[in-house]
């Protein structure tokens, strides 16, 4: 009786059936690649997608945590900086200390957790608004990649730095391999165990998440804490691929992570969202800046594609959202319903 | 209900507790909670057996939420004892609450919306094994908790914001039970259900009740207590007034909570309607399927119908708040353009929204300002020669609101005397056409029939006031003239001798085509 067609239909509903902004966001996807495609001969080829995958891989990674941070209602605005401090940190310390790979690694990613530790503990016991606390963390810790190189681009790294940015796992390059684990692991985090749960219902309901006996503190900041160590090994990513420790990288990266998460159809009011539509809204992320770089667009002009990409998909989903959300509602909320009523 | 109640001692006797054959599941003793300035409860007493239903009655503010919420361990208490089985307890987290086997259903604040039910039904103890969830048993249970509470056919993983607000309270006992909950706290669980629904609540709680569990509920509907409660337990002003049983008549129930005679309705006789002032025809929008309307000077027209029904779009599409798709309204005779609220508070309307917190008060200001945010954005219409000072001071005294000062926050005061300011700033620009929107919602029955009065002054002045209401008692105490919404439209018009029956039946006349 269970045939495969019934039995994923069940397994469709229990999750809470297909989401249309995953379908739209793919169908996007296609179409850029499709009209990318005739743009450029060079789009369409292994290497360059190859290329867009390990460029995209430390968004992609970054913004699997801060989906989860975004589901719940926050913001992180300081992974990029966090990143750049995590990468000077383990750059300076192999080449100016003598530290081993491993041990500046680690101490890289500690830099990361201690950073998305300190967000989470200003969020959730300071009661500071989270986009003011990771906009404060943001320029501390570009501050203190500065500092920690001496504003210098650190190079003279030993053998083997470059490893995790350039070698390959069989065919997958490290990076890109990398992404996918954690692809993998945020999804089943997030949709296959408890604390997934409580993601979703802080960000849906903080108050009765915190009646329901969810612990809302921890959780937000367990959250931060992996937003921070992932924004650190996405600085050890980049960092090793180009050879440097750069104080000025990875500035606007957290612009391409939160455009993702949002692309991917992370609802801004919390309580929804993605782990695999942020992946799919990194990708159009990525393959729009390659696009634009062999098409031989002004770099300045992809600033203003990004943010015009990022307003627009913004836009769209309140009117998917009021489109559909609004008419299951049996009676509409005054307030919220205004863009229905426009629609 | 139960024949104990024969037992009792005559309602009229305060402090009539009843003896008790079982030792009390739970037990408070002079509790006592304070806030700056405030005695939010004094030395409260409160007992709780298994297998009654308990009623706790009040105005707003004398103490029932601030007990709620001390059982709830959302707020803890600065004194007294709460017992339960005997043992000496204390909540001090919304978790310890419930793992002593509290459950609370609030009216609002309690689910999820974007989860799904059964993820609702188990936020906070999920199923798991091997730290995954077990989605299918989950789902399982789910399904066999909310047919065994007669919500049969509701898919477990449904987003709760698609269901209606019974469904969604189902939702919310089913993961009582699920908890094993021993005691169930239903705060103004009836206020946003229809006459069935509530009909269907009450035989749930019929049902938990004879299972052994005890029943908090509380409620302004007097009418409610009656039908449902074993007891009745009275706050005023943070402090127990009495314990009776739930058979005791409305009024001296209200004599105990207000601490006198309320009066009714106001009577003055039947109010002489002038020419119409408003005219609508073919109203249409999102939610409205073609409305003629007419106003008259120095009536009140009441609208009664389901939550849905269009009730409150009708209003907002007289006061130029959701965009028409077409029809007309015509003022005095003159047709109305109404793109924006601006349009309609031109011509000489007023809306008292439902939602007085988040549309009718701004409420971080103080009352002076918001008795004058019309009067500040429409000088057009600002009548010559007052200073705004002495409007907002003629205006106070006039409306009679309780206040320290004009200066005072409004989110101060009472929602009554809110309620007046939100009609206070439209009376400063003299408007024609008073729009009403659940105007007693959250607030005191004293007050209540304070704001009728005032209503009715202002009919008798010549304003034509809609009326909409979910209390059909109101809607038949106030209105000259009564329309029944469903579905969108006007489905029929009363004369104000009407029964309550009658309404109903036609409110949810082809209710099961609706669906």
């Amino acid at each position: 009786m269970s045939t495969l067609s019934t039995r994923l239909r069940t397994r469709l509903r229990e999750r809470g059936g297909i989401d249309v902004q995953t379908v739209v966001t793919l169908a996007v996807l296609i179409a850029m690649i499709v009209v990318f495609s005739q743009l450029n001969d060079r789009f369409l080829t292994v290497d360059n997608f190859k290329n867009v995958l390990v460029q995209t891989a430390p968004v992609m990674l970054v913004g699997c945590a801060v989906t989860l941070v975004m589901i719940a209602r926050g913001l992180d605005l300081s992974v990029g900086s966090v990143a750049a401090v995590a990468a000077v940190f383990a750059a300076a310390f192999t080449a100016r200390h003598g530290w081993s790979l491993v041990a500046a690694g680690i101490g890289a990613l500690a830099i990361g957790g201690l950073f998305g530790l300190v967000n989470g503990l200003l969020i959730v016991r300071l009661q500071v608004n989270p986009i003011i606390a990771t906009l404060g963390t943001m320029n501390v810790a570009r501050g203190a990649a500065y500092l920690i190189s001496s504003s210098a681009i650190i190079v003279g790294l030993p053998a083997g730095w470059g490893d995790l940015g350039t070698s390959s796992v069989g065919p997958v390059p490290t990076p890109v391999a990398i992404a996918l684990v954690a692809i993998v692991v945020f999804q089943l985090v997030l949709n296959r165990t408890a604390f997934g749960r409580h993601v979703y219902a802080i960000g849906g309901n903080e108050e009765t998440a915190r009646l329901s006996g969810v612990n809302v503190g921890r959780a937000l900041v367990i959250l931060y804490v992996l937003a921070g160590l992932t924004a650190g090994l996405a600085g050890l990513m980049m960092a090793s691929r180009f050879g440097s420790g750069d104080p000025n990288a990875y500035v606007g990266f957290e612009f391409d992570v939160i455009v993702a998460v949002i692309l991917g159809g992370t609802s801004l009011a919390g309580g929804e969202g993605r782990v695999a539509g942020t992946v799919l809204g990194a990708l159009i992320v990525g393959f729009l800046s390659n696009s634009l770089n062999l098409i031989g667009v002004d770099p300045f002009w992809q600033y203003v594609a990004k943010g015009t990409v990022l307003i627009f998909a913004v836009v769209l989903d309140r009117f998917v959202r009021s489109g559909t959300a609004g008419a299951q509602l049996r009676l509409p909320r005054l307030g919220r319903r205004t863009a229905g009523a426009a629609a | 209900m139960s024949e104990s109640r024969v037992a009792e001692p005559p309602p009229r006797a305060q402090h009539a507790e009843r003896p008790p054959a079982a030792p009390p599941l739970l037990r408070v003793r002079g509790v006592g909670k304070r806030f700056p300035g405030v005695v939010a409860l004094d030395a409260v007493d409160f007992e709780l057996t298994a297998g009654e239903v308990h009623c706790l009655l009040g105005e707003n503010g004398a103490g029932k939420s601030t007990l709620v919420k001390i059982l709830a361990g959302a707020q803890r208490a600065d004194e007294g004892e709460i017992e339960l089985n005997g043992e000496a307890v204390s909540f001090a987290s919304p978790q310890e609450a419930q793992r002593h086997g509290l459950a609370f259903i609030f009216q609002e604040l309690s689910v999820v919306p974007s989860l799904s039910v059964a993820d609702n039904i188990a936020l906070g103890n999920e199923r798991v094994r091997g730290g995954l969830l077990q989605r299918r048993e989950a789902h399982a249970e789910a399904r066999a908790l909310m047919e065994s509470i007669g919500f049969p056919g509701i898919d477990p993983g449904r987003p709760v914001r698609t269901l209606s607000i019974a469904e969604q309270q189902g939702v919310m006992i089913a993961r009582a039970l699920r908890l094993d909950s021993r005691v169930i706290v239903m705060d103004e669980a009836t206020s946003a259900l229809t006459g069935e629904e509530v009909a269907r609540l009450f035989a749930l709680i019929r049902r938990l009740k004879q299972g052994g569990r005890a029943i908090v509920f509380v409620s302004h509907r007097l009418q409610e207590l009656a039908e449902i409660g074993d007891r009745v337990t009275v706050f005023k002003d943070g402090r127990h007034v009495a314990t009776v049983p739930a058979s005791t008549p409305p009024q001296e129930l209200v004599r105990l909570m207000v601490g006198r005679e309320v009066q009714g309705f106001p009577d003055g006789g039947r109010r002489r309607s002038g020419e119409v002032v408003l005219r609508a025809r073919g109203l249409r929008t999102a939610r409205l399927d073609g409305v003629d309307l007419d106003v008259r000077a120095g009536e009140v027209l009441g609208v009664a119908g389901l939550v849905g029904s269009g009730r409150t779009e009708l209003l907002r599409a007289l006061f130029g708040a959701d965009r028409l798709d077409g029809g007309s309204v015509e003022l005095d005779g003159r047709a109305l353009r109404l793109r924006r609220p601006g349009d309609a508070i031109d011509a000489g309307l007023a809306l008292v929204p439902e939602d007085r917190r988040g549309q009718g008060i701004v409420a971080l200001r103080s009352v002076g300002e918001n008795l004058l945010t019309i009067w500040e954005t429409h000088r057009r219409l600002r009548p010559r020669g007052e200073r705004p000072r002495v409007l907002a001071q003629r205006l106070r005294e006039q409306l009679a609101i309780k206040t320290p000062s004009l200066e005072q926050r409004i989110s101060l005061l009472s929602g009554g005397n809110q309620q007046k300011v939100v009609i206070g700033k439209w009376l400063a620009v003299g408007p024609r056409v008073l729009l009403l929107d659940e105007p007693t919602k959250g607030i005191d029955v004293g007050a209540k029939m304070e704001l009728f009065r005032l209503v009715d002054r202002l009919a008798r002045a010549g304003m034509a006031v809609v009326m909409v209401s979910s209390e059909l008692p109101e809607v038949l105490g106030m209105a000259d003239r009564i329309c029944v919404m469903k579905d969108g439209r006007i489905a029929r018009e009363f004369e104000p001798g009407v029964s309550e029956e009658e309404i109903v039946a036609v409110a949810l006349s082809e209710e099961e085509e609706a669906k």
